[in-house]
């Protein structure tokens, strides 16, 4: 019994680093203003580009390395739109998705071929932490993973420390909330929007690249199967904060591994039911904390300094 | 020793589109005065200090700082050369706290850790010289206009700025709040920061000013020093030749009548425990219980934001009362919509005249009769009659002086004034029974306001019920007969006009009543 718990509980943190890193993706470029929706194309392009260059180079950081500058490419186009050209957010995130969903299936057709058996890449092995990996029960759980789960949860607490607790991340803030105060007090808006959105872009580009590497060994078409959009619930859920989102990650994760054990060994319960999960529990959370709720005030809006209203 | 010139602009000039906002105007301030500039709406104030700040560039002129011409391109500029501005509406981040706010954008001492005592120390050492009091952990979004326009200042103080503009700032600050202030500036020149101060309320720059400038229409009328002139010096500056000063309202000195209401048998508007609950459950009117008489005009007056705007709704059936009964000439109107009660005597200008008051593809002529284009002389109910809309509609444009080419004009080519000239034209060419006016005078110049006050006494003689709600409490107190203060959806204490005290208005404004003694320090949310 314990041993199934333990599995359980380790599969989930494992699960929970898409979630983790395209949250935090999402809300950094939130916090300006930039409300990015084009996360599942983003992380499949993420997770083709990922599994090439590590299947070519035999470099699994590479690999990595190459996704993350395929999101900030991303993020740069959407950031170019929508701040600099003043282009509608959602029109822009929905074409960026189309493209995304395109290019990642075009990319492993045009350079590989079509196959018989699927190309393989090594997956991610778990790097053991000495002594905290040998505490009984927590230990296997926390400290027996592979190193992406290990940074996600470290970029989340970099960005809550960032965010919460430096003058940058304080400045970063106050251009999702009113740009106009911010640009009054000399705080370049147009950079700060470019940049969260760039280094969010990159990390959606990570957590599509994860999947290949630690799922598949392999890239199928359409693989983030709905993670990119879950991420956007996940923020919300989160309160565009990254700690919360964090937590968030791991309850959206178990809920996913639930729902694949259930297709596995069935139940009475249909998998797609447990799929709704976390869209029906973003939606209660909304509810709820509707009053509370902390979405960036300027979230979704392009500023335009001309067109001050004072 | 006569004051050094710390600031000159020289002939300045702006126009926006056709329009010459600013036409060859010049500015002087000295160091250590507190300098007014008045003058009515459109007179081209706030233009010409948007201009030194940064926010708008000049088409011609210059400006002289210390006697160094200098070129101002954005905020950052001006707030470098020691120039702060205090705008009406804050710029403010509501989810930051007061100090969050205070210090954005500048670098503080611990910038990877945020422990910002020193820089809390230093904020607070403001506060207590200039008595500005908040409290520096509080949250923007708690707290009243008047603690947040005390954060806009100490936003300009902690830059380190020699040069403060405050734009209108008395607006939406309770009477006890406009003396406060007024002693904080005077601490302010006495510690050598130099203040232009942007009214168009004569009685304030008469209290506080050291020298005044007054602008009309876009030109420099006057600069003159306080101690030299009278009030009528002023008076005429401000509103140029052409107006009757004599017979105006807005300058009136003589005590008006108190209304007689035993000659009148049952009020033409009654509100009885209205309540009103907003969507997210939060009540938004509670108990008020209201009479408007024929012949009447009743003032509501208070803090923008305490449940105004819902009174006004509620009144003309724009929102639906949650519980209580409102009464219209004996009848009870409560379940009835807006369509039926414009039709049946309502008239009602809006605050909001952009969402709520106009519409801006529409022409003139539709506008002007939006509302009560069901009725006659408009509408035999079915059709509208087009020939009478537009002859009604020329007349109403000459009468109320809209700056338009015709009823056919499209509504959207009218300017702000223009604009709420014409929701004053509709309201007041049909005799209704109850007028809501909602800051009705908002953007106007003086005479206009004069017109509308005209007006609204035309009414008062004729034996209809007028509900004047205002932020501006010189106006209410010029023409209501009684006044309702409002704090937080509760009518806190009605006054009738031989009991007028602006500072027994501004205690209830902040909610204060005889059984709830004032605190000093308490900030209301």
């Amino acid at each position: 019994m314990d041993t199934m718990i333990i599995e359980f509980l380790r599969l989930v943190l494992l699960s929970m680093v898409p979630f983790v890193l395209a949250g935090q993706g999402t809300m950094l470029g939130g916090r300006t203003g930039v409300f990015n929706v084009a996360q599942e194309g983003m992380m499949l392009v993420g997770a083709s580009v990922g599994f090439l260059v590590s299947f070519f180079s035999g470099s699994i950081f590479l690999g990595i390395i190459v996704a993350m500058l395929s999101g900030a490419l991303f993020g740069f186009a959407l950031a170019y739109f929508t701040t600099s050209l003043k282009m509608n957010q959602f029109v822009i995130g929905l074409s960026l998705f189309f493209i995304g969903l395109g290019v990642s299936t075009l990319l492993p057709k045009l350079i590989l071929g079509i196959t018989l058996t699927p190309p393989l890449i090594p997956t991610l092995k778990s790097i053991p932490i000495p002594l905290l990996s040998q505490i009984p029960f927590i230990g296997p759980i926390l400290f027996k993973q592979n190193i992406l789960v290990y940074v996600s949860v470290l970029v989340s607490i970099g960005l809550w420390y960032f965010l919460f607790r430096t003058q940058k991340g304080l400045e970063l803030r106050s251009v999702g909330e009113y740009p106009m105060t911010a640009d009054s007090l000399g705080i370049n808006t147009t950079k700060m929007r470019y940049w969260s959105t760039i280094i969010g872009g990159m990390l959606i580009g990570m957590a599509g690249a994860y999947l290949p590497m630690v799922y598949a060994g392999t890239f199928t078409e359409g693989m983030t199967m709905g993670r990119g959009w879950l991420a956007i619930a996940l923020t919300f859920f989160g309160g565009w904060s990254p700690l919360p989102i964090l937590y968030g990650s791991l309850f959206f994760s178990a809920i996913e591994v639930l729902a694949f054990r259930v297709q596995v060994i069935g139940s009475f319960l249909p998998y797609q039911i447990l799929q709704m999960f976390p869209y029906i529990a973003t939606i209660l959370v909304m509810i709820f904390t509707f009053k509370r709720s902390r979405v960036p005030a300027f979230l979704g809006n392009n500023y335009d300094r001309e067109k001050r209203s004072l | 020793m006569e004051k050094k010139t710390i600031l000159e602009l020289k002939n300045v000039r702006k126009v926006f589109g056709q329009i010459v906002a600013l036409d060859s105007v010049s500015f002087a301030l000295k160091r250590g005065e507190i300098h007014g500039l008045l003058g009515g709406n459109g007179a081209g104030k706030t233009t010409l200090m948007n201009i030194l700040y940064g926010l708008y560039r000049k088409d011609e002129g210059e400006i002289l700082l210390r006697d160094q011409a200098v070129s101002i391109q954005g905020p950052r500029d001006a707030i470098n050369q020691g120039i702060g501005m205090v705008h009406q509406h804050f710029l403010q981040i509501s989810n930051f706290t007061v100090l969050e706010n205070i210090i954005l954008g500048t670098d503080v001492k611990n910038k990877y850790t945020m422990k910002m005592d020193q820089e809390a120390e230093k904020v607070k050492e403001l506060c207590q010289r200039f008595g500005l009091n908040v409290n520096l952990n509080d949250m923007i979004s708690t707290l009243t206009v008047g603690a947040r326009q005390k954060v806009e200042i100490l936003k300009a103080l902690y830059r380190g700025v020699d040069i403060l503009i405050l734009d209108e700032p008395t607006t939406n600050l309770t009477p006890q709040e406009v003396d406060a202030l007024f002693v904080s500036l005077r601490v302010m020149v006495n510690d050598g920061l130099s203040i232009v101060f942007i009214t168009h309320k004569l009685r304030e720059v008469l209290s506080v000013c050291d020298r005044i400038t007054v602008l009309r229409e876009g030109k420099n009328i006057t600069t003159l020093d306080r101690k030299d002139a009278s009030e009528e010096v002023f008076v005429r500056a401000m509103v140029g030749e052409k107006m009757d000063i004599e017979n105006s309202i807005y300058f009136a000195t003589e005590v008006r009548q108190t209304f007689d209401r035993t000659s009148v048998e049952a009020p033409k508007l009654k509100l009885e425990n209205v309540n009103l609950i907003s969507q997210d459950g939060i009540p938004r009117l509670k108990d008020v219980n209201l009479e408007v008489f024929g012949g009447e005009i009743v003032g509501i007056a208070g803090v923008a934001g305490n449940g105004q705007r819902e009174l006004a709704e509620v009144v003309t059936g724009v929102v639906p009362v949650s519980n209580g009964k409102k009464i219209y000439l004996g009848d009870d109107v409560t379940s009835k919509t807006n369509e039926d009660l414009l039709s049946s005597g309502f008239s009602y200008i809006p605050e909001d005249r952009l969402s709520d008051g106009f519409l801006p593809k529409a022409t003139v002529a539709q506008n002007l009769i939006l509302g009560q284009h069901r009725i006659k002389p408009y509408s035999d109910g079915r059709f509208i009659n087009w020939k009478t809309v537009y002859a009604e509609t020329t007349k109403n444009i000459k009468e109320y002086n809209i700056k338009t080419n015709g009823p056919g004009d499209i509504g959207g080519n009218l300017s702000g004034g223009n604009i709420q000239r014409v929701l004053i034209a509709r309201a007041f060419s049909m005799d209704s029974q109850v007028m809501v006016a909602h800051n009705p005078t908002r953007g106007l110049d003086i005479p206009s306001m004069d017109f509308v006050y005209q007006k609204m006494l035309a009414r008062r003689e004729a034996q209809l019920a007028t509900l004047l709600i205002s932020e501006d409490l010189d106006e209410l107190m010029r023409i209501s007969d009684r006044i309702a203060v409002i704090f937080r959806g509760q009518i806190l204490g009605v006054l009738a006009r031989d009991e007028f005290d602006k500072y027994a208005i501004g205690r209830l404004m902040s909610g204060i009543t005889s059984e709830n003694q004032p605190t000093e320090e308490k900030n209301l949310p």
